[in-house]
């Protein structure tokens, strides 16, 4: 039809992977990514994939070579295995700077130092007249008080140095910095500049006149401001090239003083260098009492003076060891992929670059170790060793005029002396990041003792946002109230210290606050450091509520989750003064049932996903109580997602507890089959074999009371009929539970007869059930419907011998041998694997109570994403288990959120192709047969489903896979995934509020060739849409128990009746998306090779026409005929068909 | 050359070549309101020769692309202007052989769902089958006179109709076992009758009955036996007891050092090709 040739028409619709097409529009840089990936999906199986490895005899057994000797040892060695080597090989090529950047650098710096010692010489002034200032420039700090004594000149520096990792070469890609320290002449100094922020002005002043004649040069692409690892007194200039190079590298300059200028001992951690009285105003309170310290203040005066000295300690002890450097290389990448390095306070290269000396100097590490053991030395050491109470140092003197460790300890939380013995190079830590660094260590430690195959890939390239890695986190916002609350924690020596940076002198005792308070309940704390900023030579520096939002986040303990109950001490104890100024007016006398009276603090909490929220109840309530920052600044993001797990009638339950009634009711079915009377043989085990029984079922059930007059009744079968004139009935399904009964010899061994005697067991327990227990039962050949308390079971007999019947094969000798059978490998999958799988579920929810949240949230999903039909149930839930049960490099997940976070991110970079997904249910496999399945994966890759998914109980077939995911439709849901990942990471972390949680659970129908919508009165589970409507029909239930105890209508859901029939009419041609959630749309679209014209044959005319073209006879789809038999099959459900693109005509 | 858009015409058109085809189109449609229209296509049944067909010659039409909502009493209906239908036999795709004629019990093979099918529809007389053939349509499954179910109406009365009767349930798996148990007795007996008697080539069969029954003939057991033996040897042999064994498992050993190498490189050949070695 369209003015295109016919032919260019159809090579557009040729080919499966088009289907998705649509799918993979996005805006530009995620349009490249996904249409890359869609091209490794058309390439050639073969490309992409792993092959067995076949070596020749003479290739295997051949004479060793020394050399291949010498480098098979060294791997054995140095590294964990060649594959660990192989990869840190390929790492640190990617992360390393190459010779060509190096010499390009190298010239932008020598071209830097020529322009620095030219920038011309301004007279004397005094520091408070800034007017020789140039219009174009603003001093780069903020000048409070701005009354200073003191006056300033600018002169060329002395001397320009390289110092920091450039030189090292342990800087890594893609953020090339090199510092350089100018040294400041003499004559610009004067006596007493280390005290109220004097040598700080100056240094800013000094930046201030530099960066106005850099500015001018076209030499440079970019001139801004920016603080030394974000210490806002200590602003840097950064320099980047023009042209090309701009993001190769950024020149950083420091300027510093004289060496010997400044007198360490005025500079130890016990004295004071900024009065009260010039920096309040006021002096300290009750005259005579001494001046507070100011530890950081001195410490970044240190830091200046002690550039050079400690690049020349590095260079000596790393430098001919390229072991070590690549060490340092390594741990860089490890800090970075967990966010501590970044920021105010991080743990920096330059801090592990020491540690790395420090652990040379004590023998720790030899100079001929490889990267690999490096990082395995300096993790061990992060470990085991707690620097908040045992600092280090590297300082070898033993001068008794150098102050003790325990001054350090007592003015920072973190104490690592450099060789000076004066210097804390951890000043700037907090507590909260160094135990987040100890963390982390210890699990990597874990982690590579494991002896994990993948333990590269999740140690050094997976990266760890907060988000990510946290349980909940919680937003501080706006900043501007911290400053409030350091006034209410009495936090003016801090502020003085810290040159009124009051985010960073609350974070301390914030953190102390609230890890005092979360007790129990908390793993671990961990705060963002607020960012560096950069901001051009013409505005001001930024204030320190401009950085943002403070984010805390919270790793939470499961087995403190279940509490509700703060337990203080008796009484009359001393203590509970204490506690009750602790936790204000929420404390209360409790009388206890040992009768103790003790005081407690009780929050208020129902349900499983009220008790996960506690922590948030504790946070604000302390914050409010203890820093006066109220309600509305704490965004506490914890669990924005529940409401899409929640039922409809309990908003304050994410169903945990539903389930767990559902499953009561299960057992006492159990104990009711066990103890059953006249069965001819008795049962043996009763195993449940449902979602609902695993805990996973998205929306858990509800005791069914049938409204009599909204149904047809059929007396004489005792059941419930739906009505015509009545909207479509709620929808019921029967919880499936599988009957084993003891051996016998008595069973027949033909398949056909074994089905009837099962029907007859299937009766029998219907009627004994009906006559001992007076349940209403419904039997049929293959189950028995049973309704218990207003929950519907079925359950199945099964004959463990039975699938085994259905396998044998006589061969003509008379050899009986076991072959498997469509039909036998169902038996086996619904009699045997699924209720082994629902048990082992159901354990692992029991040791993990975010299981079910998690587990349910992906799989809603999914559904959502009108997927679910391709992926199996079991499927879902054995990937949510894996999060739980193969966590690393996080530790398995307490909040759903965070589960289901992971779940995106696991869908959407998980390598299906070339990996199995093993779930270690009980952790039954061992490490060796772990190695053997994916060895037997590789070889057998081709005959193995697109996705698969191997346990302990199903080694080799994934038969949770067998029947789908398609390689395309596996392939949208990555797509779907990596979309939908940052965008709800970017909602969760914005500090205003995630907004519209939904989004990410909305499908894109965009990519659907035909949309057919169904009209609500029919769709029973209507009100459990993503988009729950405010209005749907009723649906025949009563919120009493009543009359009737027929038994409801049993899966009646004509939505899914009719995908059934269009699936079976026309799978052929279209595939059909639907979310079984109250979705009101069904999505088609067109397979492209289908449409396609072919040759007239007998077996493939299924709703297609013979039309002519070009004198030819060819079978098409009869679109036209199939768009109003989609409306036909679902009269009275279809509203509208819509087709919406002419792709079929051709 | 852009396509037509038109049914084949029963007739060919004069000019047009005769198409490679002999299947006459007759539009059929679930009812009036419908605008397009499924294709009939229809054929007198014949086979080639030497093959065996159950379904009689010259009385059958074989029918191609039925529509799910048609169903066996529609078709018959339809196709009864043309004259006597003896039975409608519709199937998933085209079957020389008749079906099981035997009705399959309701309760243990329950009907699937319907898609596009296949009919064998064989009248009294032949002339049913000339007359079908050049019926012109187009036919109506659901008339006033006839409605047909689909939708909602259907699913409900398909529900009614699968809520199970456990007497009639009762009775058929009665029946079933009964003539089962009687064949299992005949079978007996006769295996009984036969016990010591030779055939005709002169050989006995012998089978053991009692409470200790011999090894069956099972892939499963011979396998068992096979790796019995196999670890009784395995015991008896002594590793690492001379020189040369020593040699060999050392190079046995470079050997897997040496393939797990080639592995690796293999997947971190793969890596690199999928930048996979960027960290962030």
């Amino acid at each position: 039809m369209g003015p295109a040739p016919t032919g260019e028409q159809l090579c557009g619709a040729i080919g499966e992977p088009e289907v998705m097409e649509p799918a993979l529009e996005g805006t530009g840089k995620e349009g490249k990514k996904a249409s890359s990936r869609k091209r490794t999906l058309a390439e050639p199986p073969a490309k992409g994939l792993l092959q067995p490895v076949k070596l020749s005899r003479a290739e295997l057994y051949k004479e060793p070579t020394n050399e291949e000797l010498n480098h098979l040892r060294e791997t054995e060695i140095l590294f964990h295995s060649s594959l660990l080597r192989l990869q840190v090989e390929e790492l640190l090529k990617e992360v390393r700077l190459s010779e060509k950047k190096k010499d390009r650098i190298d010239a932008f710096l020598r071209e830097v130092n020529q322009r620095v010692v030219r920038v011309p010489s301004v007279p004397e002034t005094e520091l408070t007249d800034q007017a020789w200032l140039p219009a174009g420039v603003r001093v780069p700090l903020h000048q409070v008080p701005y009354a200073v004594k003191g006056c300033f000149r600018f002169l060329p520096p002395a001397q320009v140095t390289v110092v920091g990792s450039y030189l090292l070469g342990t800087c890594i890609r893609p953020d090339i910095n090199v510092d350089v320290a100018l040294t400041m002449p003499r004559e610009i100094l004067q006596d007493k500049d280390g005290l109220n922020q004097r040598y700080f002005r100056k240094r800013a002043l000094y930046l201030a006149h530099l960066a106005h004649h850099l500015a001018q040069d076209p030499l440079f692409g970019s001139v801004c401001f920016s603080y030394t690892n974000g210490c806002h007194l200590k602003p840097s200039l950064l320099l980047r090239p023009r042209g090309k190079d701009e993001r190769l590298v950024t020149v950083r300059l420091h300027p510093c003083p004289p060496p010997d200028f400044f007198r360490p001992c005025r500079l130890l951690p016990t004295k004071n260098n900024v009065r009260s009285a010039w920096y309040r105003g006021q002096s300290p309170a009750g005259d005579g009492s001494p001046e507070p310290p100011t530890p950081h203040y001195n410490t970044w005066v240190l830091q200046d003076t002690a550039l050079e000295s400690h690049l020349q300690l590095l260079s000596t002890m790393l430098g001919s060891a390229q072991g070590l450097k690549d060490g340092v290389a390594l741990l860089k990448v490890w800090l970075r992929q967990r966010e501590l390095d970044k920021g105010q306070g991080g743990f920096t290269g330059f801090l592990v670059s020491m540690l790395v000396v420090f652990l040379v100097s004590t023998h720790k590490i030899h100079t001929t170790m490889s990267g690999y053991q490096v990082l395995r030395s300096v993790l061990q050491f992060l470990a085991t060793t707690d620097l908040t109470v045992n600092g280090i140092s590297l300082c070898l003197s033993s001068d008794p005029s150098l102050p003790a460790l325990a001054d350090f300890h007592q003015a920072f939380s973190v104490v690592f002396l450099d060789s000076s013995g004066r210097l804390n190079l951890c000043a700037d830590v907090t507590a909260s990041t160094y135990h987040q660094v100890q963390y982390e260590a210890r699990l990597s430690m874990t982690l590579l003792d494991s002896r994990a195959d993948d333990g590269f890939q999740l140690l050094l390239m997976t990266p760890k946002p907060m988000i990510r890695a946290f349980d909940h986190v919680l937003h501080l916002h706006p900043l501007s109230r911290l400053q409030a609350a350091c006034h209410r924690l009495k936090l003016w020596p801090e502020l003085q210290d810290n040159g009124g940076d009051y985010v960073s002198a609350a974070l301390g005792p914030l953190t102390t606050l609230l890890e005092q308070g979360l007790g129990t309940r908390l793993k671990l704390l961990a705060h963002s450091r607020p960012p560096v900023p950069e901001w051009g030579i013409s505005q001001d520096p930024p204030k320190h509520k401009d950085s943002g939002s403070l984010t805390l986040g919270l790793l939470l303990r499961p087995e403190g989750l279940t509490s509700v109950l703060e337990l203080g001490p008796e009484a009359d104890q001393p203590e509970a003064a204490k506690f009750r100024q602790f936790w204000g007016f929420r404390s209360e006398l409790r009388r206890f049932q040992d009768g103790a009276i003790r005081e407690a603090v009780v929050w208020e909490a129902a349900s499983m996903s009220q008790k996960r929220l506690i922590p948030h109840q504790v946070v604000t309530h302390l914050l409010a109580l203890h820093t006066d920052i109220p309600e509305t600044c704490v965004h506490y993001v914890g669990g924005p997602l529940d409401a899409l797990i929640q039922g409809l009638k309990q908003t304050s339950s994410t169903g945990e507890e539903a389930l767990a009634v559902a499953v009561c009711c299960y057992d006492d079915l159990s104990r009711l089959l066990w103890g059953l009377e006249g069965l001819p043989l008795t049962v043996s085990a009763v195993q449940g074999a449902h979602p609902v029984l695993r805990y996973t079922e998205v929306f858990p059930p509800t005791p069914v009371r049938p409204a009599s007059s909204f149904y047809e009744p059929l007396q004489e079968r005792s059941s419930l009929l739906p009505r015509l004139d009545k909207p479509c009935p709620a929808y019921v399904e029967p919880m499936t539970v599988v009957c084993h009964l003891e051996g016998s010899g008595q069973w027949p061994q033909d398949a056909e007869a074994v089905q009837r005697v099962r029907a007859a067991f299937q009766l029998r327990l219907a009627e004994l059930l009906t006559q001992q227990h007076g349940l209403q039962c419904c039997a049929t050949a293959t189950h028995t419907d049973v309704l218990k308390d207003g929950f519907v079971f079925r359950i199945r007999v099964a004959y463990q011998r039975e699938p085994q019947i259905l396998k044998e094969v006589q061969s003509p000798e008379g050899m009986i041998s076991l072959r498997d059978t469509p039909a036998s490998l169902h038996l086996e999958r619904d009699t045997r694997q699924l209720p082994l799988l629902t048990s082992a579920l159901h354990g692992l929810q029991q040791q993990h109570p975010a299981f079910s949240g998690v587990a349910r949230l992906a799989k809603r999903w999914v559904r959502a994403q009108l997927l679910g039909e391709d992926f199996t149930d079991e499927s879902l839930d054995l990937v949510a288990a894996a999060l739980f049960l193969h966590p690393e490099p996080f530790t398995p997940p307490s909040s759903p959120q965070v589960g289901f976070l992971r779940f995106l991110y696991l869908v959407s970079t998980f390598d299906w192709k070339n990996n199995p997904l093993i779930v270690n249910l009980n952790n039954e496999l061992t490490v060796e047969e772990q190695v053997e399945i994916r060895s037997g994966f590789l070889a057998a890759r081709t005959q193995l489903p697109v996705m698969v998914i191997v346990t302990p109980q199903d080694r080799k077939h994934s038969v949770w896979t067998q029947d789908g995911p398609s390689a395309q439709i596996l392939q949208q849901l990555v797509v779907l995934a990596a979309e939908a990942l940052p965008m709800l990471e970017k909602q969760l972390m914005d500090p205003r509020g995630p907004g519209d949680i939904r989004t990410v659970f909305r499908p894109p129908l965009d990519i659907y060739d035909v949309l057919i919508r169904l009209s609500p009165r029919h769709i029973p589970r209507h009100r459990q849409a993503v988009d729950s409507p405010a209005a749907s029909f009723c649906r025949g239930l009563l919120s009493q128990p009543g009359p009737s105890s027929l038994m409801p209508v049993l899966g009646y859901d004509p939505p899914q009746l009719y995908l059934m029939q269009l699936r079976e009419a026309f799978g052929d041609l279209a595939l059909f998306f639907y979310d079984q959630h109250g979705g009101e749309v069904i999505g088609v679209l067109w397979k492209p090779t289908s449409f396609q014209p072919q040759p007239f044959k007998a077996s493939s005319t299924k709703g297609r026409m013979v039309m002519s073209r070009g004198g030819e006879l060819v079978m098409v789809p009869n679109v036209e005929a199939i768009l109003e038999d989609f409306a036909v099959l679902g009269e009275g459900l279809v509203q509208t068909v819509e087709a919406r693109s002419e792709r079929w005509t051709v | 050359e852009p396509m037509e858009r038109r049914p084949l015409p029963p007739h060919d058109p004069p000019g047009h070549p005769s198409p490679p085809i002999s299947f006459p189109a007759i539009p059929i449609k679930f009812s009036e309101k419908q605008q397009a229209s499924h294709y009939l296509y229809v054929r007198a049944h014949g086979v080639r020769q030497g093959t065996k067909s159950t379904w009689p010659q010259k009385r059958t039409l074989f029918v191609l692309n039925v529509p799910p909502y048609c169903t066996e009493e529609s078709l018959s209906r339809l196709l009864s202007s043309c004259g006597l239908v003896q039975s409608v036999e519709l199937q998933e795709k085209p079957d020389l052989a008749e079906s099981p004629k035997e009705s399959r019990s309701k309760f243990f093979h329950p009907k699937p769902v319907p898609g596009f099918q296949v009919a064998y529809v064989v009248f009294q007389k032949p002339s049913g089958v000339s007359a079908a053939l050049a019926l012109k349509g187009p036919l109506l499954v659901s008339t006033e006179s006839h409605p047909v179910k689909s939708g909602i109406h259907k699913w409900i009365s398909d529900y009614a109709d699968s809520v199970p009767d456990p007497e009639a349930l009762r009775v058929e798996v009665d029946t079933f076992m009964e003539a089962y148990d009687q064949k299992i007795a005949e079978e007996e007996a006769k295996a009984k009758e036969e016990e010591g008697v030779p055939d005709e080539e002169g050989w006995v069969k012998v089978t053991r009955r009692g409470r200790r029954p011999v090894l069956p003939r099972t892939e499963a057991a011979s396998l068992r036996v096979l790796e019995r033996e196999r670890r009784k040897r395995a015991r008896k042999e002594l590793l690492n007891f001379y020189a040369w064994q020593h040699r060999e498992s050392k190079m046995e050993h470079l050997a897997q050092l040496r393939k797990k190498f080639e592995e690796d490189k293999q997947r971190i050949e793969l890596l690199r090709a999928q930048r996979k070695f960027r960290p962030y």
